[in-house]
């Protein structure tokens, strides 16, 4: 029986759309793969779905992980579970694109502090998802908050930093069973004083804003050459493959000839105005693309060449001063980079912090009401695609989530209230149509194996 | 729209040119006193030699200058507890850092070093803060004495009160957090020496337990004659209790800052009488010691009978104990605890009188607000501090307008 129904349920997982894996000989890849979700009327809330401008009172029907239907009343199939959510407001998942949940988890110890490889400025060779602790107690909070997804980050003191890893906000045993299925890698890359603080102070290149930027155009010189070393192998006849050497690999190389062939894309950390306009020269220089500049506190400085280079602009509500490149904050920031060159611009609101990615809805309610504040016009539909929509833009999974649209994952999530409240809370939250937070069931969301008995043998921490 | 704001900029300016003094009358305002009488609508507050004179449904004075509210919310302006506020502008810059010392320990006393011109004031004045209970923040076992200081940028006359109070904190990493408790009660015993200030040597501590100078050792006496309170930063359930106890037999007067675990033994807070310092916005079980860190922490607390006060988690953003305060609220702390917690509950906890409450013969200490001061979405509109008001402008805004004009 037990097998009959493991095998059924194995032919049904194969089945759903997002969860194909894809080549076999791809070192770990996702095996990420939710159970067939039952089908859910979410009724009457006051909807945000990141497309439309305005909120309106509708339905969405949720079945087999995916969004069936978003409209003004949908008539629900038979067998359907209707919620309620008159007075509620409904929205997608929330998206991070800057954690480093996992890799600098609570509580903060020697033991499971990965987040940084600062042994070398150009570490384009690891890997954040091979620091994940995935019994993070972090992140069943972040999902209390409405987070679905997250972008976990090395941490910034290299220039070049390391791969990105984007995660579903799931219990799982293993990373794998955590990564976003098919999403694009990223690379993390680092302008300013960090790194430079980090090796000036051991007496080694870099110690200035100019030895950054040489170390970068270095990396991307050695990355060229072995791309055309690769490519001009490939583009061999059998024969001649078999006559010739093929080029050795090199973890180091393989990655950074992935962001100049458009595969990984680029998540740089960058502050100031004048240091992201000379990345953006650099990234022309070597013919790759920034995807997304974080913590991009002066980017109200350069939104229109942002806004003109396509790239988006990950940034805090309010954070400022805490160092000399964060001192120019203002609370504009991101309506000034939404509203650049007729509204063209993308901005995103970041965490990277445990406490903020538990209230993003607050970080951009803060944004848009300084916005409006000075006359410029942000709705809530704007601010919604803040911390959904335009975060998975940047990520490059936006055919998949980051909006309430047909075909989409059943990323959503319930509030009991307008979003961009302090006092609103999430009342439920699914992932993939799989209610994984609800404020009306003490189980959910799960404890990580951390939380069990760590205060309390016979309870959970929380 | 461009136009219209530079146009509103303008009258702003007209208007911080014109402040108001001495006299003046605030009328039709939403008032939260901060007192038994809770929230008043449609009343008016006379304001006089930087005082509140007398706040009634209605009252006429001829000849004086009017301001008109149309029903706005005022409170009294919000205090920020154990920040370094006037001590640090850059972060990461030591030079640029004026809260610590290597010298001093408990006798350290920020008082000369606070800066009312650091970019820090203005920007957290329109955050809604008034006065800041700067504080040093020095490693060890003490980090030395706040002191009160308004944030009205002045050069002269923007301290209160000097030295209010005596901060100490319990950490995990130095050693067994024993040895702290064992020093602590050393250091409360033997400034209880008549000799011990003649003669430093009959205090039996090595030179690793701290450097002790006259001046620490009379700080320390301060706390122990009961003129000041002891401020502990402590977290863990087990070692708040050690604190409690020490703190009835030393008979010294306690506050307890950080709490991650208070909730665990509300009870036994609220029977000590002991206010409790929390930021409620934090609940990340960062360390071993703060396991039991939560967001309904400040409720449970607060319905246990403990006074509680709200602060920041860091400087720069000092005025964001306001949006801690709203997440308080939103998990079961009443919203006028949570005003309580940003104003009088602090004054009272710190002795500093006649601050804190909008009330008859208290500072005119004022924040007129655009909504709800806890929600994230609200701005400040006016400041007065003592009566007088202050412009509402930092740099920050000053960038922010020259880059909308591009």
């Amino acid at each position: 029986m037990k097998k009959k129904l493991f095998l059924y349920s194995f032919f049904i997982f194969s089945l759903s759309p997002f969860f194909i894996n894809a080549k076999e000989d791809i070192p770990f890849q996702s095996t990420y793969n939710p159970q067939k979700s039952s089908s859910v009327l979410i009724q009457q809330g006051r909807l945000l779905t990141a497309t439309e401008e305005d909120s309106f009172i509708g339905d969405i029907l949720i079945s087999n992980n995916v969004i069936v239907e978003v409209g003004k009343s949908i008539n629900p199939p038979l067998g359907t579970k209707v919620i309620d959510a008159r007075g509620k407001w409904v929205t997608p998942g929330i998206i991070d694109i800057h954690s480093h949940m996992g890799v600098y988890p609570a509580p903060s110890l020697n033991s499971s502090s990965d987040g940084n490889e600062s042994t070398s400025p150009t570490t384009a060779h690891v890997w954040a998802e091979h620091s994940v602790w995935t019994q993070d107690p972090q992140m069943p909070l972040a999902l209390k908050g409405g987070i679905t997804t997250y972008h976990v980050l090395p941490g910034s003191a290299n220039l070049i930093g390391g791969r990105g890893i984007t995660l579903k906000n799931v219990w799982s045993r293993t990373v794998q069973g955590m990564k976003f299925p098919n999403a694009p890698y990223t690379l993390k890359m680092a302008c300013g004083e960090n790194p430079k603080r980090v090796y000036g102070g051991r007496r080694m290149e870099p110690s200035t804003r100019m030895g950054n930027v040489a170390g970068y155009r270095k990396a991307w010189i050695k990355a060229e050459t072995y791309l055309s070393k690769q490519q001009q192998y490939e583009s061999k006849s059998e024969e001649a493959k078999q006559m010739g050497y093929k080029p050795t690999r090199d973890l180091e190389m393989e990655t950074l000839a992935g962001v100049l062939k458009g595969e990984i894309l680029i998540q740089n950390h960058c502050y100031r105005g004048e240091e992201m306009a000379v990345m953006l020269d650099l990234a022309k220089e070597f013919k790759y693309k920034v995807t997304t500049f974080h913590h991009a506190i002066e980017a109200y400085k350069v939104a229109d060449i942002l806004a003109e280079n396509n790239v988006c602009a990950a940034i805090w509500a309010d954070w400022w001063g805490f160092k000399h490149e964060a001192f120019d904050m203002v609370w504009e920031n991101a309506a000034i980079i939404h509203n650049a060159n007729g509204e063209k611009g993308c901005a995103i609101i970041h965490s990277d912090d445990p406490v903020g990615i538990q209230r993003l809805n607050q970080e951009a309610a803060k944004a848009m009401a300084a916005g409006n504040r000075v006359g410029l016009n942000i709705s809530e539909g704007d601010a919604i695609k803040w911390i959904t929509l335009n975060a998975a833009i940047g990520l490059g999974i936006d055919k998949w989530t980051g909006s309430l649209e047909k075909g989409k994952m059943a990323d959503v999530v319930i509030w009991d209230g307008n979003p961009f409240s302090v006092y609103t809370k999430t009342e439920k939250v699914f992932i993939d149509g799989i209610l994984k937070y609800s404020s009306e069931d003490i189980s959910l969301p799960k404890p990580t194996d951390f939380e069990l008995g760590i205060i309390n043998p016979e309870e959970n921490r929380l | 729209m461009k136009n219209t704001f530079f146009i509103s900029n303008f009258f702003l300016l007209i208007f911080s040119l014109n402040l108001f003094t001495e006299d003046f009358l605030i009328k039709n305002a939403k008032i939260f006193t901060g007192t038994d009488q809770g929230l008043i609508k449609n009343s008016d507050i006379h304001i006089k030699d930087g005082m509140i004179q007398e706040i009634k449904n209605e009252i006429d004075i001829s000849n004086i200058k009017v301001i008109d509210l149309n029903g706005k919310l005022i409170t009294s302006g919000f205090i920020s507890p154990l920040t370094q506020l006037g001590l640090v502008e850059i972060g990461l810059e030591s030079r640029t850092r004026n809260d610590s010392s290597d010298v001093y320990s408990a006798g350290f006393s920020i008082a000369s070093s606070f800066n009312p011109k650091s970019t820090l004031i203005p920007y957290n004045l329109t955050g809604g803060i008034t006065l800041s209970l700067s504080s040093p923040s020095s490693g060890g076992l003490f980090s030395g004495l706040s002191s009160a200081f308004y944030l009205s940028g002045k050069l002269k006359n923007s301290l209160l009160k000097k030295d209010i109070a005596l901060i100490a904190s319990i950490r995990s990493g130095e050693g067994s957090k024993a040895a702290s408790f064992l020093l602590l009660e050393d250091f409360l015993t033997y400034a209880q020496d008549r000799n011990a200030e003649k003669d430093l040597s009959i205090i039996p501590l090595s030179q690793e337990d701290g450097n002790i100078s006259i001046r620490d050792l009379r700080a320390i006496k301060r706390v122990v004659d009961k003129e000041i309170p002891l401020v502990v930063r402590v977290d863990k359930s087990s070692d708040i209790l050690t604190i409690l106890d020490l703190a009835k037999r030393k008979d010294i007067e306690l506050i307890i800052a950080g709490a991650s675990e208070g909730w665990m033994i509300a009870n036994e807070l609220a029977d000590s009488g002991v206010p409790v310092i929390l930021t409620p916005i934090d609940n990340i079980p960062s360390s071993f010691d703060s396991l039991g860190s939560r967001l309904d922490n400040a409720s449970i607390l607060h319905k246990a009978g403990v006074k509680l006060i709200i602060s920041s988690h860091e400087t720069h953003n000092a005025y964001l104990s306001r949006q801690g305060a709203g997440i308080a609220v939103s998990y079961g702390l009443p919203w006028e605890e949570a005003i309580k917690a940003l104003t009088i509950n602090i004054s009272e906890s710190f002795n500093l009188d006649e601050i804190g409450a909008i009330k008859s013969g208290y500072k005119a200490d004022l924040v007129v607000w655009d909504g709800d001061p806890l929600e994230v979405t609200s701005f400040v509109e006016r400041v007065f501090i003592s009566g007088k008001e202050v412009p509402v402008e930092n740099r920050s805004m000053r960038l922010r307008d020259r880059y909308l004009d591009n």
